[in-house]
């Protein structure tokens, strides 16, 4: 298993580059329904180098799978649109591009695995049918090289006997399985940025182990991005190698996943470690996420924050401020903010953050 | 779709290239598939001959005014002769020949089929009824009304001697004083008042149920799916003007939209499958509309949306396949509707008298329902069995081939 050094100092060979693989800035995207506007992306930021796996995480209904797939704009449209802001993949503007181009996008350079492998595969077609489709959709080759590219695939996401499975039927395949068909699939052509939507939500806890690795093995070696969607600190820890927080359709923090474990900064990131089977309170962050229709003045976490203030309840959300002298880790709380006392939340109790160093064989 | 999207279709090569991979399987796969891109061509070719074919018949009917084209071997071809043809080679192509080339899947659904003892007799009983009527009505000669051969029994059968015609070829017995006209082997099931046999007649009836069943039926199936899969996916407008447009033509029965045009250009049975074919499939649509919006949902929409592939190939591809439930279910119910309604339009003397249809040889019979029975029964038992069979088939047939069920072949 190849360790996160070789992928951190892939990061720093690319970032020294021009443009990164995908850049969001200040990203909105909005559902009209008939009760009004859902605002369920509302000003995302972030980055994501070739060779890096940025995590997203939240609770559901914070907007992380929205922001996903907003990427390559796979959500309905009618009623999704995109007010404002631009996603920018390898440099192009993604908001502007035309049908066609998308189709090229899709797939070529961005790919999705979802959260449910039961439901990806179509139930009418051998998963050599789909693997070739993915393949044959972007690329040119004859039959038996598409044939060869698909059994090439298998083996690498780990399938026994791939040449002879490619005839079978997706209910032939265990959950697990059908995850890696699925990542085969994402990977039929040689994307450069993986978007992963929680991909192992719907496995057992063995399985997913499995999964992260193999993730993590296939990143290292095409040197991939990767943004992986979930809500689950455990993985974040085992896969990414930097960390954006993400409340409400905005993101509350952001940084590299140590610092995040380390000494998370917001008020929100400390209540979700808190979280945690084995530490802080079980019951959980007290109180709901606000409505996406009538979001409330200041910052959104305020009414659940415990460190709220007067100045929370103003305003636009909070900027994102530089936590301590670290330029890479920032957070949006007002108690970071130029004449405030970061102390305040800092300095309070937090369960213990030592979750880096349980992840498994692959983890830093 | 262009060449290149067709490909994931195409599989397979030459095994002997290739020794790395297990030959056994790819065998097995190959056998299927290799012939795929040239089989692709051979249809083209054939639908484009079609066309042409078409074009020149109209062409000359038309323009050109030197009446009907005459074809080499074939010599004229009717206007539902051209429909059947087309009906015919789609069926074949996309129904035979998949079948034949997957032979896994298909010895699947024989095995699924065959639990249904009904479907497979039903099975039977219309393939019989399809051979007889498309081979017969080409090799025996129509029937004609004959002066004197008329109300003649069946073979088994006699009646009295003033009920029929002059002549009276079985013989005659005389039974308690009265003459009686004995059946004969010359018509077997007997004549109609007019002196027509009937079991010729009804040969030639069934060819043109079938005819009026398949080609009303892939029409209306073709337009239904097309409109109702174009709604679900798009959503929105399209789905808002397709659905409201089905809405107004369900008002308008096609039954009135017949009458109109039998009167105005006449009720030819050209035209009684071109106005059935054509607007009979409003409520197919809203079946196959209401599948694919729960389809359209599914996870593997959006992953083959995510894999780059076009509206026309997800739709195609992805939608389509999984809602065959819905689409062999409508056509198992358009087909005995079309068939009935042909038969109730023929029953009322609406339809083009010329053909031999079932329901005109029962219409032809039902005043002497007492004296000469066999004229309307006889008909009316071949049109009561296809129906049935066509709805249990259809019953069997959405079982065995619901792709959703599985279908590992084990």
């Amino acid at each position: 298993m190849s360790s996160i050094t070789d992928n951190e100092t892939d990061v720093d060979a690319v970032s020294s580059g021009s443009q990164p693989l995908l850049e969001l800035s200040d990203l909105h995207t909005y559902f009209r329904t008939d009760s009004g506007t859902v605002k369920a992306v509302d000003g995302v930021s972030l980055t994501v180098e070739a060779g890096e796996t940025v995590a997203i995480v939240g609770e559901s209904g914070s907007g992380k799978t929205v922001t996903s797939e907003a990427i390559t704009q796979l959500y309905k449209s009618p009623p999704a649109f995109v007010p404002d802001g631009s996603i920018r993949i390898n440099g192009k503007e993604v908001t502007e591009m035309s049908d066609a181009e998308l189709r090229q996008v899709r797939g070529g350079e961005v790919s999705h695995i979802f959260q449910n492998p039961q439901g990806a595969l179509n139930p009418v077609y051998t998963i050599g049918w789909q693997i070739k489709e993915a393949i044959n959709l972007h690329s040119d080759l004859t039959k038996e090289e598409v044939r060869e590219r698909a059994v090439k695939l298998l083996t690498q996401v780990g399938i026994p006997e791939a040449s002879s499975r490619l005839d079978d039927y997706p209910h032939e395949f265990s959950g697990g399985m059908k995850q890696r068909v699925l990542i085969a699939i994402a990977l039929a052509c040689e994307p450069d940025l993986l978007i992963a939507d929680e991909p192992t939500t719907a496995l057992d806890v063995t399985i997913q182990a499995q999964i992260l690795q193999l993730l993590n093995r296939l990143q290292s070696e095409r040197n991939m991005g990767m943004l992986f969607i979930t809500h689950d600190l455990g993985v974040v820890a085992q896969i990414a190698d930097r960390v954006a927080v993400m409340y409400s359709g905005k993101i509350m923090e952001q940084g590299p996943v140590e610092t995040i474990f380390e000494e998370p900064a917001h008020p929100y990131t400390r209540a979700l470690l808190d979280c945690l089977p084995g530490r802080g309170t079980i019951g959980g962050i007290p109180g709901d996420l606000p409505d996406p229709k009538s979001l409330p003045k200041g910052c959104r976490f305020a009414d659940r924050c415990q460190h709220a203030v007067e100045n929370c309840r103003a305003g636009d959300q909070p900027p994102m401020y530089q936590v301590r002298n670290d330029p890479q880790h920032t957070t949006s709380c007002v108690h970071f903010g130029p004449g405030m006392d970061p102390g305040t939340v800092l300095d309070s109790e937090v369960g213990d953050t030592d979750l880096t160093t349980d992840g498994g064989a692959d983890s830093r | 779709m262009g060449e290149k999207t067709d490909q994931p279709e195409t599989d397979g090569g030459t095994p002997q290239e290739d020794p790395t991979f297990e030959q056994v399987d790819w065998a097995s796969i190959d056998s299927g598939e290799t012939p795929r891109r040239k089989k692709e061509y051979v249809w083209f070719g054939i639908v484009s001959a079609w066309l042409i074919g078409v074009v020149y018949d109209v062409y000359s009917q038309h323009i050109a005014g030197t009446g009907a084209a005459e074809f080499p071997v074939v010599g004229i071809i009717s206007p539902v002769d051209w429909l059947w043809s087309i009906t015919l080679l789609v069926f074949v192509y996309y129904g035979l020949v998949p079948l034949a080339e997957n032979r896994r899947m298909t010895r699947y659904y024989w095995k699924e089929f065959r639990k249904n003892k009904a479907a497979v007799i039903s099975g039977l009983f219309l393939t019989v009824i399809f051979a007889v009527g498309v081979i017969g009505s080409r090799v025996l000669p129509a029937p004609e009304r004959t002066p004197g051969l008329e109300n003649q029994p069946p073979v088994w059968g006699s009646v009295e001697d003033y009920v029929t015609g002059n002549d009276c070829p079985g013989g005659t017995t005389v039974v308690d004083g009265v003459t009686m006209c004995q059946g004969s082997w010359a018509h077997p099931l007997g004549t109609t008042s007019s002196g027509e046999d009937i079991l010729r007649a009804s040969i030639y009836g069934m060819e043109v149920s079938m005819q009026v069943g398949l080609i009303a039926t892939l029409l209306s199936i073709t337009l239904a799916a097309a409109v109702g899969l174009t709604a679900a996916y798009y959503g929105g407008l399209v789905d808002e003007v397709l659905m409201r447009y089905v809405d107004i033509q369900i008002t308008f029965p096609t039954f009135f939209l017949f009458l109109l045009l039998a009167y105005t250009v006449g009720g030819s049975l050209f035209v009684l499958i071109l106005i059935f074919g054509l607007f009979g499939w409003g409520s197919s649509a809203r079946i196959m509309r209401a599948e694919a919006l729960q389809r359209r949902e599914e996870p593997y929409i959006q992953a083959a949306k995510n894999a780059g592939a076009s509206s026309f190939w997800t739709v195609r591809r992805h939608l389509l396949p999984n809602i065959s439930n819905s689409l062999i279910t409508a056509a198992s119910l358009t087909i005995p509707s079309i068939i009935l309604a042909e038969a109730a339009i023929a029953f009322l003397g609406l339809g083009d008298l010329t053909v031999a249809s079932w329901g005109r040889i029962i219409s032809g019979g039902r005043d002497q329902l007492r004296t000469a029975w066999w004229i309307a029964t006889i008909p009316g038992v071949f049109l009561f069995f296809t129906i049935l069979a066509f709805n249990f088939l259809g019953d069997a047939l959405r079982d065995a081939l619901d792709p959703r069920h599985g279908g590992s072949g084990e």
